[in-house]
Formats: structure tokens, sequence, C-alpha cells
């Protein structure tokens, strides 16, 4: 299995990719901490998997959350090998319509939010000897795309810069930190937009493989900088976009 | 083995570069080795069969299915035969990993006419070629995934002028082949391979610069063959059916730091 004997917390686990995830990562031999705002779904999701799979409360901006999460992890499961930051929020537009509370708000929950994991997890890693961090970023932390929103972009272009920051800081301990690109990917995050079929048309216009993502087509990428097989990889950026920005 | 079906159940796939150099696993052994441990057919391509033909003792040894055939990428005649030999032995081509690859430094100035075009040819036309050939049969059996071996060369100065220019334009061609076959369902990836250590670039190697190219980057392990395998199993196999176009490295994080700080200019010449 390839994850045989690692532990993992994923945040925004409760539902989407996240929470394709931590099924994939249970059946790879992997123990899965789940954190997530979303309690109901959370709890329901770690009974549905089952194994040594355990759901957390968290909310990624704060900073006693994760500590929480964390100690969940070494207390249950005796060590911390893999974070996935994968929690985050959607917003849509201009710069002139969005507020300072909207700005703050993505900005906190997807970029504050990976700063504040990445800070808990470390300390545990370099007990366990090493480690892999993801950093769910996105196509738009890339390129521009008008119909998203400024402070998406921005986060998820802080979520790209900041996982190579991490990870030349922290490479020496054998801490691996790599970040993912999805393109438009079916989950609950994306429904609203999805549901207006002439958006729908435009977004699968732009993609050459012709469809939306699905949450395992993401979590394949993740698995694969979660394991030892890309023991030779980090601060590299996973595109999982269907082609977009190779156009 | 977990509790699943192999990555590459029922698929057939082409290594060009399927041999190694020298003693050790390069980039296309590992990948024949890996795609044939995950279920696949695999046709084992080389300039010299011999150096196949240890690559397919090995798979054999692991009770995988592989055989090899001798060709030269950079003509296309061998290139058709090389698909339709893969066509009669196996039935179905669903998998191209483009490994063949030469070395060339040196300026402008400094490389020859000859070498030039014979890095470029080597390093570049062969992927059109091989690709040209195979196309047509992996969209006859519905899609399929191809495999480009860049390098980081390709995406920064390297103090190889001669390799870097073909390796960009390994990174050029896959973007562009990428969006050319999406509508064929043919995904097309690179892969940009940093220091790592190879059959290929051994005999320019002793022992101090072997460790002074595993510290160059941040991870300050040493790379094989092996680490580029696994990268090309992932992008080869259906977990990623949704990934085209991309490059990814695969450089223990050297483009991720300022070149400054760790491939020092003034030691260009070592590499």
């Amino acid at each position: 299995m390839r994850l045989e004997g690692k532990v993992a917390l994923i945040s925004g686990g409760s539902r989407g990719m996240g929470a394709f995830e931590a099924e994939l990562f249970l059946k790879e031999g992997a123990k899965v901490v789940v954190g997530d705002v979303r309690e109901e779904e959370g709890r329901a999701l770690v009974d549905k998997i089952g194994g040594d799979s355990v759901f957390v409360r968290l909310d990624v901006t704060s900073e006693l959350d994760w500590a929480a999460a964390v100690n969940e992890a070494v207390d249950r499961y005796g060590r911390l090998d893999i974070l996935v930051n994968n929690a985050g929020i959607s917003a849509r537009g201009s710069i002139e319509e969005t507020t300072v509370a909207e700005w703050d708000q993505v900005m906190d929950i997807n970029a504050k939010g990976v700063f504040l994991g990445t800070r808990q997890a470390i300390p545990e890693m370099r007990k366990a000897g090493g480690g892999s961090i993801v950093n769910i970023s996105s196509q738009l932390g890339l390129v521009g795309m008008s119909e998203s929103s400024p402070q998406y972009q921005a986060s998820k272009g802080a979520v790209r810069i900041f996982t190579k920051s991490a990870a030349v800081q922290y490479a020496a301990e054998g801490i691996r930190v790599n970040s993912v690109h999805p393109g438009p990917i079916v989950t609950p995050m994306t429904e609203a937009r999805r549901s207006d079929a002439a958006v729908q048309e435009v977004m699968i216009s732009r993609i050459p493989l012709g469809r939306y993502g699905e949450s395992e087509d993401v979590a394949y990428g993740v698995l694969y900088l979660a394991s030892d097989e890309s023991s030779f990889v980090t601060g590299s950026e996973l595109v999982i976009d269907g082609g977009w920005t190779a156009q | 083995m977990a509790d699943r079906p192999p990555r590459l159940e029922g698929k057939v796939a082409i290594v060009t570069g399927a041999g190694s150099s020298g003693e050790g696993v390069g980039n296309g052994k590992a990948a024949s080795i890996l795609f044939a441990r995950e279920g696949a057919k695999v046709l084992l391509v080389d300039f010299q069969e011999d150096r196949a033909r240890e690559t397919l003792d090995i798979i054999q040894e692991e009770g995988g299915v592989a055989s090899t055939l001798q060709g030269d990428m950079t003509k296309i005649d061998d290139c058709e035969r090389m698909a339709q030999t893969a066509m009669e032995r196996y039935g179905r081509v669903d998998i191209l990993d483009n490994n063949v690859g030469i070395s060339q430094r040196g300026t402008v100035v400094e490389v020859s006419e000859e070498d030039w075009d014979k890095v470029m040819t080597v390093n570049l036309k062969t992927i059109m070629l091989a690709s040209k050939a195979t196309i047509p049969h992996i969209i006859a059996g519905g899609g399929g995934a191809i495999i480009n071996i860049a390098s980081i060369a390709g995406l920064r100065a390297h103090s190889s002028t001669p390799y870097t220019t073909s390796k960009a334009g390994v990174i050029g061609l896959t973007f562009s082949m990428a969006a050319d076959h999406a509508a064929d369902n043919i995904r097309v990836n690179a892969i940009a391979p940093g220091l790592v250590y190879t059959p290929m670039v051994a005999p320019r190697m002793n022992d101090d610069l072997r460790q002074f190219r595993a510290d160059a980057a941040p991870l300050k392990t040493e790379g094989t063959g092996w680490d580029v395998g696994y990268a090309a199993l992932f992008l080869a196999s259906d977990e990623a059916r949704w990934v085209t176009g991309i490059c990814l490295p695969v450089d223990a994080g050297l483009t991720s730091v300022h070149p400054g700080t760790f491939t020092p200019m003034n030691q260009q010449t070592r590499y």
C-alpha cells in the first residue's frame, strides 16, 4: 500500500475533494484525521469510511483548532506524516465590488489557513523524521479569469508561492511541500456556478479534455504527492486542469 | 500490493530509450519496470537492443510481460515499425513514454553546428516522430497518454545551451500536443527531472560531483531514475486522467529557489 503506516490530516475533509482524499488515503493504508467546520458531514464521513479515521472540528483560521487537530493525530495515531491543506472557499466579483470584509474572509481561510496549518504540523513532522504537505491552490492561482474574484485569485496565488517558501525552508529536514492546481471540479463548492448552464458551457469550452474534473481526479494527484513515490518532488506545482493552462 | 487492481491493468506501453547506457537504472528503464509491475505490457525500444534486453530480464524475473525492439527514433521508418510492432504483439497502444535523450554542453560559440543538430534531433525530433507514428494507434484504441522526458534544464540556464534549448522545445511540444490531441482523449505531459543520478550522466561524475549535485537542491538527496519513473507511472495511469499539458518538475526543489542560492554560476563548468 502506498501510504502504509502513515498518518494524515486533511482540512476541509468533510466533503468534495477532501472527503475523496480521506477515503483514498485510508484504502492506501494511512490513518486519517478529517478536519472541517462541517461537523455533521464530517462525522458522517468517518462513520462511512470507517477504519482508522477520526473527525475533528477544524476552523482553519483558528490556530487553537489547528493545534487540537494536530494533537488528535499524534495522540490517537502516534505521529503526523501528511498534511493536506484542502479547506477553501470560493468568491466572485470585481475588485470594485469587493469589500474589505470579503477580501479578508477569503484570504483568512484560503491563505492564512494554510500558513497556520503548516506552522502547527511542521514540529510533528520533524519528530516523525520528515513528511509531506500538499497545498490545494487552483488553476486560478496561476492564470487570471474575469469571472473569478480578486480575493480568490490572490489567495490561491499566495498558496502557490507559500508552498515554495515552505519547501525550501524545510527541505533539509525531509519535509516536502507541493501545490496542486485543480481546474473546475464537480464539488459542492462549485455547485452554484455549475447550476448555470450558460456558465457551465463557457467553462467546458475552455477545457481541452472537454469536461469538468471530478474529486477523484484531484485526489489521485494528492496521493502521489503524499506518498514516497514523489520523494524527490518538492516545491512543484501539479496542475490538474484538463489542459486549461496549457493553452 | 494494495487491495486494488494494478494501476496499468490491460494497458500497452511503448517506452523509447528503455535501456540504460550503463550500469544502473535510468529514467526509461525505471519506467519500463514500474509499468510492467503495474500490469502493462511493455514494448522496450532502444537504439541498442542489448540494453533493452537488460530491462527485459528484470521485468521477466518479476513475472511481467514485455519484449524488446531495436529502433532508431530519429528515423520515421523505425518509429512506424515500432508502433506496428506494438500493435502486432499486443493489439493496442495506450501509453508512449519518450525517454530518448543525450547530453550536450557548451555555449553557442563553443558548440559545433553538427553537435547542435544532433542534440535537437535526438532530444526533440525523436519525440515528434515517435508520437507521429504512434498517435493514430492510440486514437484507434480510444485514447491514452504520452509522457515526454524534458529537464529542468529546459526551464532555466544550465550551462548546457544546446541541451537546454532542446528540452525547452520538449516542453513547448508537450503543451502543443496536449492541446492538439485533447479531443482525441490523448493526454500529453512532460516531466522535468532535476539533477538525478542516472547512467546517462554517470560517465562524467565522480564522488565529489555526485555529492555536489545532491547538495545543490533543497532536499539534499540524490535523485534516481526511479523518481522519474514513478512520476511517469502516475501520468501514464488513469489516476491522471484529467491531467494534460503540464510539466512536472521532479527536482528536489531546485527550481523553487533563486538559482544563485543552489546553483552557483561559478560552479557551472562542474556540471
